[in-house]
């Protein structure tokens, strides 16, 4: 039998590798990206916590609220996806590049 | 299970490692499509059918075109592919084969296919942070009660419906079907296995149809936001503003 430890681990270090992904990229896209892989951990954790409580005589709506958050969280990735991508193609579009770094019109 | 998910966990993590080395932007979309299908498959380890099938339709198909169209609209470069300051690279007549750096282009041309080349030097802070982040999880995960350390067996339930070979369903909805036998109509319960469509769906419409509801209205404003944001911008039509135009005036005039 599998453990649930196990799986919840490797979930935390899809996350961190997804934190380093934000921290060590420079590009708006690749910064997104790696935002979808911590999205994604957690949906993994939630989907493991949801077949725990299964396990423990939840009941039906109970052992699946894990599953449907995860549901929930892939709409609003989905959501922040498709507006973070238009706010890149406009800040292109203005700025002609995506670069982290050049975003400093805050600066001062 | 156990085999599909030490499988997929370890074709997730070649994935994850593809996405946060690579520096060529579609390379590192490809480890992140990999990272996606492959979680899909720990999800079918943990009894979860319809949350892998979603997994597939959602990230796999339609975010991983997005982020493939957008690759395509911008220019990946950023400051250390150049060489030069960002505030240079931002001109729209910027051209880097002018500025030297014909060294890097030619490794390129030479091993196009050669996943190892085109890999980002790891940052140290970047590294230390996710690190501590992994530990700190890590230690949260030790910390559990005991009985963390097996999943259970699923509920079962009697059914009189169940064909032989087929395994138990796990929940009784209280729902009933009608089914024609005979002369007349006879109430049958409805049972369900775990982490199927029924269940799921049962679990949306009577567990939570508020957030249901909310999610669908967030998910319309997105993409009227999406659509706003980034449309080419009309000009001249009467009633009209192009924000980023106006915002470029500004500038001009500073």
């Amino acid at each position: 039998m599998l453990d649930p430890r196990l799986i919840l681990f490797f979930a935390a270090v899809l996350f961190s590798a997804g934190v380093y992904g934000v921290l060590s990229r420079r590009h708006l896209i690749m910064l997104l990206m790696s935002l979808e892989l911590m999205l994604n951990a957690i949906n993994i954790m939630l989907v493991t916590f949801s077949r725990y409580w299964a396990g423990r005589s939840a009941g039906l709506v109970g052992a699946h609220s894990g599953q449907f958050f995860t549901l929930m969280v892939m709409a609003v990735a989905a959501a922040e996806v498709g507006i973070g991508l238009a706010i890149i193609v406009a800040i292109y579009r203005r700025k002609h590049t995506a670069d982290a770094d050049a975003m400093t019109d805050l600066k001062n | 299970m156990g085999l599909l998910f030490l499988a997929s966990a370890a074709v997730a993590l070649i994935g994850t490692v593809l996405l946060i080395t690579q520096k060529n932007a579609v390379y590192a979309l490809l480890g992140l499509l990999i990272a996606f299908g492959a979680s899909a498959g720990v999800f079918l380890s943990l009894d979860a059918p319809f949350i892998a099938v979603s997994q597939i339709l959602i990230y796999a198909g339609a975010l991983a075109v997005m982020f493939l169209f957008v690759l395509m609209f911008t220019d990946t470069r950023t400051e250390e592919d150049t060489g030069l300051p960002a505030a240079v690279g931002a001109r729209p007549d910027f051209d880097p084969k002018a500025f030297g750096n014909k060294k890097k282009k030619k490794k390129k041309v030479d091993e196009p296919s050669n996943l190892l080349a085109g890999i980002v030097l790891p940052k140290p802070m970047a590294v230390v942070v996710s690190l501590s982040m992994l530990v700190c999880i890590s230690f949260a995960i030790i910390k559990l009660p005991v009985s963390y350390s097996n999943f259970g067996e699923l509920p079962t339930v009697e059914s009189a419906q169940v064909a032989a070979g087929e395994s138990k369903p796990n929940y009784d909805t209280g729902l009933t079907y009608r089914v024609y036998e005979g002369n007349s109509f006879e109430e049958v319960p409805r049972h369900v296995k775990f982490g199927s469509t029924e269940a799921v769906s049962f679990t949306i419409f009577e567990g939570f149809p508020l957030a249901f509801e909310v999610v669908s209205l967030l998910i319309f404003a997105a993409v009227l936001g999406a659509v706003l944001l980034a449309r080419r911008h009309l000009t001249g039509i009467p009633g009209t503003q192009d924000v980023v135009q106006e915002l470029d005036k500004e500038q001009d005039h500073a």
